[in-house]
């Protein structure tokens, strides 16, 4: 046992004095889990910009406000239309509309004034906004549209009749209102009400996890390559220890990196993990899938280079199989499924039961049991290989 | 001539040890697939089939005027036919049409509530009910802004009718009121919307992932030659290269061949795989040259760069790994940062990725090939001052 240690020591100090792995291990996963946030935490909302294309005027100033109070809407204004077709195209914003000059008199004189709204063809997202924009000009239009008819019967002038129509339109009682509700289920309801990092977090976690373990897989083809395993099994040495003392160094690397990203995370960024018990033993166990994993890429390999690009391969690509990338819930259905073969997808449901769910330690037995299996299947597949390989 | 043989050995070592052929095509090939396998769907709805539910509990003039009026016409029941925006199914009852909205047996169901027209005529409030199935929120914003359109129309006639009230100061009888009312009714929109469709840059779900793997691999890729110059001096062979008759900069050259080389390769074989394997859309071909040679060239001065500050070739190819994985994620590889907009979108331009992915976009939203140049230039800029500041450097690493 004595062995296993120390190989395991030796390994993991050999790891952490290449100072790239230190970045990989400890860095880039708190950098990514900041990006992300800072996307995606301002939430989901539709992106519409607004270019007024003069000074503007009260009328046009209502109509731009009319647009801000849209629900789910943020907007960004624009002082040129150049700037502002450039972000409609390449996405920056969902679609722009652009307030003519000369909206204000031209809408005093009794002319049809043309407010442009442009968005992406074919993209649903500014085919909606279009919606939307319209919706808010109509309600825009509907005092004007009233003083109008007013001065056309003869009765009073544009400017006197609009205050008085605006104050009608303005009075709540007595409209016809449209009441939308949702109906159904949805498999983001358990998303709601997390804040801007809790998403990501557990996602990030278990790719950096695996993907740091794959990539230590070189450090075992280096003991064999070097020979330093075959001077060990000269030694009263078995192959199981040496096995067990690379496994253990991948381990322990892989654990420090689970725990420190959750202190991590919850420290600078208050995510909530939930039951502390339940959340760290996920983390346990999941080192050891990615440490056994690690042992089967080394024992399978002969070339670090090799295994280093396969271990992205499969790193990034099992992640992303596993919802690491993108919740599963948006998967299509055959892929929902190929995912559940991933220790990843195991991980992250656990996660989810534990905070989404308010689960503990108990209702993640299931999710323990197969990352457990998982870990077994790949050690004993990697011993096998990899006994025979070094007795060769 | 010695640089070309320096670049043939080493091109015959690295396809003999498949790491070029594995880090240059294989993962983000595979990467590419995986993503588009899981994403692709979502980021691309084809066409969808939409149905909308509608039940009339009025029974008056106002509710048939929406049903048949305004609802029938633009659907696949009206004289549009298939060519109707939607399936629209007649309810009889509100429980039945909220249970399809429910269960997604329609988008969104609407309800007009009994009473309705009395309301109108009245001046009483009421409400259409809008039930939308959870997961399909657009189709169900769309059947809210019919609806909502309707509501608009309405409450305009009516604020115009009792506009003129307030100012005549006595209410008209029934007569008279329907009269003004049709009078409003034919008073002309003072605002209308016009459509100005925007071309989009957009990269299609597919393509997106296969030029967003394919260029962060790339910068991995390119490491087999220049690398090499390091590799040479590590194994002691880079003074007996010196003591043959071979000028140093034949030797520079060589690496830098072998780079080139693999680079363009893996790259070409990435954008014929992806576009016939996985549905991606590049575009023009002779655009997409232009900037994978940018690319290509960008990848290798960063590489030369990152080879002059480095000691050993394990050092030098880690550097490069945090390099291009930094770059990668900033320049929206992964997910599109630039979009973000603010001092995230500013930070995501400054990488050679943000603008070889700009490129294409220009590429496809404009259609000519000299939409990709000011974002050829750039990637290009960049592979020309970091390889020009490796070059003062660079002499310590071809030397014995």
């Amino acid at each position: 046992m004595r062995k296993v240690y120390s190989i395991g020591l030796v390994n993991t100090i050999r790891f952490l004095r290449e100072r790239s792995n230190i970045f990989f291990v400890f860095l880039l996963p708190l950098l990514i889990i900041l990006l992300l946030g800072a996307m995606y935490g301002t939430g989901f909302d539709s992106k519409v910009g607004v270019h007024v294309a003069d000074a503007g005027g009260p009328l046009a100033d209502s109509l731009v406000a009319a647009v801000e109070d849209l629900q789910e809407m943020s907007v960004t204004r624009y002082d040129d239309a150049g700037s502002m077709s450039d972000a409609v195209q390449r996405g920056t914003v969902d679609g722009g509309f652009t307030i003519p000059a000369g909206y204000d008199a031209d809408l005093a004189a009794g002319e049809v004034v043309e407010v442009v709204f442009s968005g992406r063809v074919t993209d649903q997202t500014s085919m909606l906004l279009a919606e939307a924009v319209r919706g808010a000009v109509a309600s825009e239009a509907e005092p004007i549209r009233a003083a109008r008819f007013v001065e056309h019967q003869g009765l009073a002038s544009f400017e006197e009749a609009l205050p008085i129509a605006a104050g009608l339109a303005d009075d709540e009682s007595g409209r016809i209102t449209v009441v939308y509700r949702e109906a159904g289920d949805s498999p983001f309801e358990e998303f709601e009400g997390l804040g801007n990092f809790d998403f990501g977090s557990s996602q990030e976690l278990v790719l950096f996890m695996f993907l740091t373990s794959l990539a230590g897989s070189a450090s075992l083809i280096q003991t064999r390559r070097l020979g330093v395993a075959r001077r060990m099994l000269s030694t009263p040495t078995s192959t199981r220890v040496i096995l067990g003392g690379e496994t253990l160094g991948r381990y322990s690397i892989a654990l420090v990196q689970g725990v420190y990203i959750m202190v991590g995370t919850l420290v600078l960024f208050r995510v909530d993990w939930g039951d502390p018990v339940g959340a760290v033993a996920i983390v346990a166990v999941f080192a050891l899938v990615g440490a056994a994993g690690a042992m089967l890429m080394g024992a399978l390999f002969s070339n670090d280079q090799q295994a280093g690009s396969l271990g992205v391969l499969l790193g990034l690509g099992l992640a992303a199989l596993g919802g690491a990338m993108a919740p599963i819930e948006l998967f299509p259905e055959s892929m929902k499924n190929l995912a559940k073969l991933t220790p990843h997808a195991w991980a992250i449901d656990g996660f989810a039961e534990l905070t989404r769910r308010n689960g503990n330690i108990t209702d993640i037995l299931p999710h323990l049991g197969v990352l457990a299996a998982f870990a077994a299947a790949f050690m004993l597949l990697g011993a096998w290989r990899l006994r025979r390989v070094l007795t060769r | 001539m010695a640089a070309v043989t320096i670049a043939l050995k080493d091109l015959r070592q690295r396809i003999r040890d498949h790491s070029a052929f594995l880090w240059g095509i294989v993962a983000p090939f595979g990467l590419a697939l995986v993503f588009s396998l899981i994403l692709g769907n979502v980021a691309d709805p084809s066409s969808f089939d939409v149905s909308y539910a509608v039940v009339d509990l009025d029974g008056g003039e106002m509710g048939r005027v929406f049903v048949d009026e305004i609802l029938m016409p633009i659907s696949k029941a009206g004289p549009l036919g298939e060519e109707g925006f939607f399936d629209l199914v007649v309810v009889t009852s509100e429980a039945a049409a909220e249970t399809m909205a429910e269960n997604g047996d329609v988008d969104a169901a609407i309800i007009v509530p009994s009473g309705f027209t009395d309301a109108v005529n009245s001046g009483a409030p009421s409400a259409v009910t809008v039930v939308g199935n959870v997961n399909s929120p657009t189709l169900a914003e769309v059947a809210r802004s019919i609806a909502s359109g309707y509501a608009d129309e309405v409450n305009t006639v009516r604020t115009s009718v009792f506009s003129l009230v307030v100012l005549q100061g006595e209410m008209p009888d029934e007569a008279e009121m329907s009269v003004l009312a049709a009078a409003a009714r034919a008073e002309p929109a003072p605002l209308v919307v016009g459509d100005d469709p925007a071309a989009s840059k957009i990269l299609s779900a597919q393509t997106f992932y296969a030029a967003g793997m394919a260029i962060m691999f790339l910068f991995l890729a390119v490491q087999f030659g220049v690398l090499g110059l390091l590799e040479e001096k590590q194994n002691g062979t880079m003074a007996r290269l010196l003591a043959a008759p071979i000028s140093r900069t034949s030797i520079v050259a060589g690496k830098a061949l072998t780079s080139f080389v693999i680079g363009i390769s893996s790259m070409a074989v990435l954008v014929v795989g992806t576009t016939f394997l996985l549905n991606a859309s590049w575009g023009n071909s002779v655009g997409v040259a232009i900037l994978v040679l940018a690319g290509v060239l960008s990848a290798m001065g960063i590489m030369f760069f990152v080879a002059a500050f480095a000691k050993t070739p394990e050092q030098a190819g880690n550097l490069q790994a945090i390099i291009a994985f930094l770059l990668a994620m900033l320049g929206g590889t992964f997910f599109p940062v630039y979009q973000a907009g603010g001092l995230l979108g500013k930070l995501s331009l400054l990488t050679p990725h943000a603008w070889f992915l700009r490129g294409l976009g220009d590429l496809t939203g404009e259609g000519t090939i000299g939409a990709v140049f000011p974002a050829a230039l750039y990637v290009v800029a960049f592979g020309v001052v970091t390889g020009l500041l490796a070059q003062f450097r660079l002499g310590k690493a071809v030397a014995p």
